[in-house]
């Protein structure tokens, strides 16, 4: 038995797909692929499947990871074999690896924000610079107080890590490092609300792309 | 693929992956390249939908052909509806995205009679005129089928046609009609009058009711050459009949997300009250062979951990245990589970309980229907105390410590002692795990009893009785309630209002159809859904129609009333249910078919041939 690591993305309509429900596709999917999964021994054998950092409803990502346990001779290159041709419609196995970090490291993560901004990009890009440069940019995060679910004041550009903003198409492309993971964990979707809310924009997408541990290392 | 103002509200509602289409195995083509465009639609929620299993038989049968796209839609949740309302967004199909007036055809499931008022409102959110007699164009033709077709009289007004019995060869015909009429670019009229030529079709503008005073059914007159009967469809041999080799595979969770599989059609035991047992007759049965290859193929394309093998009767199928042998020899290392439903406790033999070890362990669901002999035997439950005793001991030693009981309250001839008798069964059961040596140890025993309110539908030898009003159901539920003297039972019981209303619409007839506008059009959807439920506009909708709702409710038919569905016919022998509501007043039972032929008549939809009646010779 031993544990890999398949790196995936979530494109499309598959952002729709909540993180309860990709588990369960993903069950599906290896058991269509015919991978060696390992089972726990238990009353109730199941395979030993977790993913590195759940995603947001409704966001795409290039950087999925999961682990799981698997048996047999097969190389990572078998198991992609396997996978590649399995996976459900927007859902993209990207390679296998032997698993280097552990997810409880990962601490950052970069986002790329677009939106669609109606045939006003040059103002909202400058709308945009405005908000990230002032000393505030403050929302309401809903956190826990104990066991009470509370609104809490977040102070967004004390999180920001990095950030560009570029416009093209009447898009505006913000990208942004945010605090992500286990510990401190700054959902991107609360800093394009506001931006969409102060610029009166339509839409926008969200995208991971990158996840990295506390010293900007990529997580692998 | 679905428009971009579609995605847009995607992130404003409730479990969005309803929505988007895209899954597994659902099909895709060009539609430049097909002939016609078939929208299947389910009148409830996706995750009701996608449960269940006639979809999955007839999206697969349809697009086996090159020249038909069908594809699928839901009723959208009421979040879903408003954002759809407020940006003009009309109802699309999940495949395509396309919107449901682009389709050449548009079929409605009718599963339930609480579904009707969200057909109205499918229909009107893609901005097609409710009323059949509105829409003038050849397309798109509104058709139905499915159990409720048995009596579609309360929906006749907003279809076009109605396809009874067995789906997946009448459907064929229909696309072959619809194809060559589109082709030859004829009247919606002319259309109408060659469906009806098609048999199983049934045409309800071509029908002429006329009504006597007392609002009874003077006549049912057709027009146009229609047949003056219509008689329902049935597949022959399911063995060779197409049966999907893929089922779409839901990224949402949705009620029953696992591998189904028919076994067989139709039920030999004639219980009294249920509609299914005589609708879906004569028995038809699949053999061992192709439902083990065909469940393997699904798991292999789905992915599925889970098998549940379908029927009204699991443990009547006369191959099961062959059939669980054979299952058994590759289910256990690919790691799939087996779920056996509709197990009856008269032949639940060892051999069987043996096999449900190997599979993992659910729940135990029992269904005795009634709490006395004297009222089981009434409604033809042919089951004994003794044998409910005695497979509730061998649940026990093997293993199981919660039981499940369905009941029925306001079933004909029923008195408060047989409700009282509800709660003295399951005390039974009760104490039959406490005498078993073999129990297990350390837990004590959980018995629930569900209770739903009996309501009688047509074709069954109770078509012609009075349901119980409301008050009278909730008497009784207060007189089982307070007849249960332990925690070690727990009773649960449907809301009374909801029953009233499906016995309105089981029996109705098309005067019907006004008070369901009046009420879709006042907010009613999604009506079996307690929190939908509006039960008072509905009442309005009843007085402001001038409809009496007991009418077809609570009223006790004669047997020589001319019934509104009498124009349809499933094949039973209509002397046949007569004598079978006089054996329920004299408390006599009728032996299931594979003892004994009771002659119903539906084998003669299969020339004769009844699998029942076959096995029974041999």
């Amino acid at each position: 038995m031993r544990c890999v690591r398949v790196w995936f993305k979530k494109m499309g309509m598959s952002r729709y797909v909540s993180h309860l429900d990709l588990m369960r596709a993903m069950t599906r999917a290896l058991r269509r692929a015919n991978v060696p999964l390992w089972y726990t021994e238990g009353y109730n054998p199941h395979p030993y499947i977790t993913f590195a950092l759940p995603l947001s409803l409704g966001m795409e990502s290039l950087c999925e990871s999961m682990d799981m346990r698997i048996v047999g001779e097969g190389t990572n290159d078998d198991i992609y074999n396997m996978l590649k041709d399995t996976m459900p419609p927007g859902i993209e196995i990207i390679r296998v690896s032997e698993p280097v970090c552990d997810p409880k490291k990962i601490s950052y993560g970069e986002f790329d924000i677009f939106f669609d901004c109606d045939g006003k990009a040059d103002e909202t890009k400058a709308l945009i610079t405005e908000m990230l440069t002032a000393d505030e940019l403050i929302v309401q995060k809903l956190g826990k107080k104990g066991r009470h679910k509370v609104l809490k004041d977040i102070n967004l550009i004390e999180h920001i890590r990095e950030y560009s903003v570029s416009s093209f198409c009447d898009r505006v492309k913000l990208s942004v490092v945010l605090p992500a993971g286990s510990s401190t964990n700054i959902n991107p979707a609360l800093l394009a609300d506001e931006i969409q809310k102060k610029a009166e924009i339509s839409s926008y997408t969200l995208i991971r792309k990158k996840l990295m541990t506390e010293n900007m290392e990529p997580f692998e | 693929m679905i428009s971009k103002e579609v995605e847009k509200i995607l992130p404003l509602v409730q479990k969005p992956g309803r929505y988007t289409g895209g899954e597994l195995n659902s099909i895709v083509k060009d539609k430049n390249k097909v002939a016609l465009r078939y929208a299947f639609c389910f009148p409830d929620s996706y995750e009701i939908g996608m449960s269940h299993l006639g979809i999955k038989i007839l999206y697969s049968a349809a697009n086996k052909r090159e020249d038909v796209w069908c594809e699928r839609v839901f009723a959208p949740w009421t979040d879903m509806e408003n954002e759809m309302r407020k940006r003009d967004i009309p109802l699309y199909a999940l495949e395509s995205g396309d919107c449901l007036r682009d389709f050449d055809l548009i079929g409605f499931t009718l599963q339930y009679e609480l579904s009707y008022t969200n057909i109205l409102n499918m229909l009107d959110l893609a901005g097609i005129p409710v009323r059949a007699a509105d829409r003038k164009e050849l397309t798109p033709i509104v058709v139905g089928g499915g159990p409720c077709a048995c009596n579609p009289e309360p929906i006749a007004d907003f279809f076009d046609l109605f396809m009874l019995g067995d789906g997946e060869e009448v459907s064929d015909e229909l696309f072959d009609l619809l194809v060559e009429c589109k082709k030859e670019k004829v009247s919606k009229e002319e259309f109408l009058n060659r469906a009806a030529q098609i048999k199983g079709v049934y045409v309800p503008s071509l029908y002429e009711i006329e009504y006597n005073d007392d609002n009874t059914v003077k006549a049912i007159i057709p027009r146009n050459n229609a047949p003056e009967k219509v008689t329902k469809r049935i597949i022959s041999d399911l063995d060779s009949v197409h049966y999907p080799e893929k089922f779409i595979v839901p990224f949402v969770e949705v009620v029953h997300d696992r591998v189904v599989h028919e076994i067989f059609r139709g039920c030999i035991r004639g219980c009294r009250f249920c509609q299914a047992g005589f609708l879906y007759r004569p028995i038809r049965e699949k053999s061992a062979d192709t439902v083990n290859s065909q469940c393997k193929k699904l798991c292999e394309s789905t992915g599925y951990d889970e098998i549940s093998l379908s029927s009204l009767s699991t443990s009547d199928y006369s191959h099961l245990e062959e059939l669980m042998e054979k299952l058994l020899t590759w289910t256990e290392d690919y790691k799939v589970n087996i779920a056996l439903p509709s197990l009856r406790v008269d032949n639940f033999s060892e051999k069987l309980m043996e096999y449900l070890k190997k599979v993992r362990r659910s729940g135990l669901t029992f269904a005795p229907e009634a709490g006395t002999q004297r009222l089981r035997d009434a409604i033809n439950k042919n089951v004994t105390e003794e044998e409910l005793m005695n497979t509730a001991w061998q649940a026990f030693s093997g293993g199981w410590t919660a039981v499940k009981l369905y009941f029925m309250l306001g079933l004909p001839t029923e008195t408060y002692d047989d409700v009282a008798g509800i709660a003295d069964l399951a005390q039974k059961v009760v104490n039959e795990f406490y005498r078993n040596p073999d129990k297990p140890k350390g837990k004590g025993v959980q018995v629930s009893i569900s209770v739903s309110s009996f309501v009688p539908k047509p074709f069954t030898p109770f078509q012609w009785e009075a349901q119980d009003t409301m008050d009278e159901l909730i008497s009784k539920q207060n007189h089982l309630l307070s007849s249960v003297k332990t925690r070690k039972i727990s009773v649960s019981y449907h809301k009374v209002n909801i029953s009233f209303l499906e016995g309105v619409f089981a029996r109705g007839d098309r005067r019907l159809s006004d008070v369901i506008e009046y009420a879709w059009r006042h907010g009613c959807k999604f009506d079996s859904w307690d929190d939908n439920f509006l039960f008072d506009v509905w009442l309005e909708a009843f007085e402001k129609c001038g409809v009496d709702p007991l009418f077809y409710s609570s009223r006790k038919r004669e047997y020589s009333e001319i019934l509104p569905w009498d124009h349809l016919d499933y094949g039973i022998r209509k002397d046949f249910l007569i004598s079978e509501s006089k054996k329920a007043y004299k408390n006599e039972t009728t032996p299931h078919c594979k003892i004994k032929c009771a002659g119903c008549g539906t084998n003669m939809l299969n020339g004769g041939k009844c699998d029942a009646m076959r096995k029974s010779m041999v």
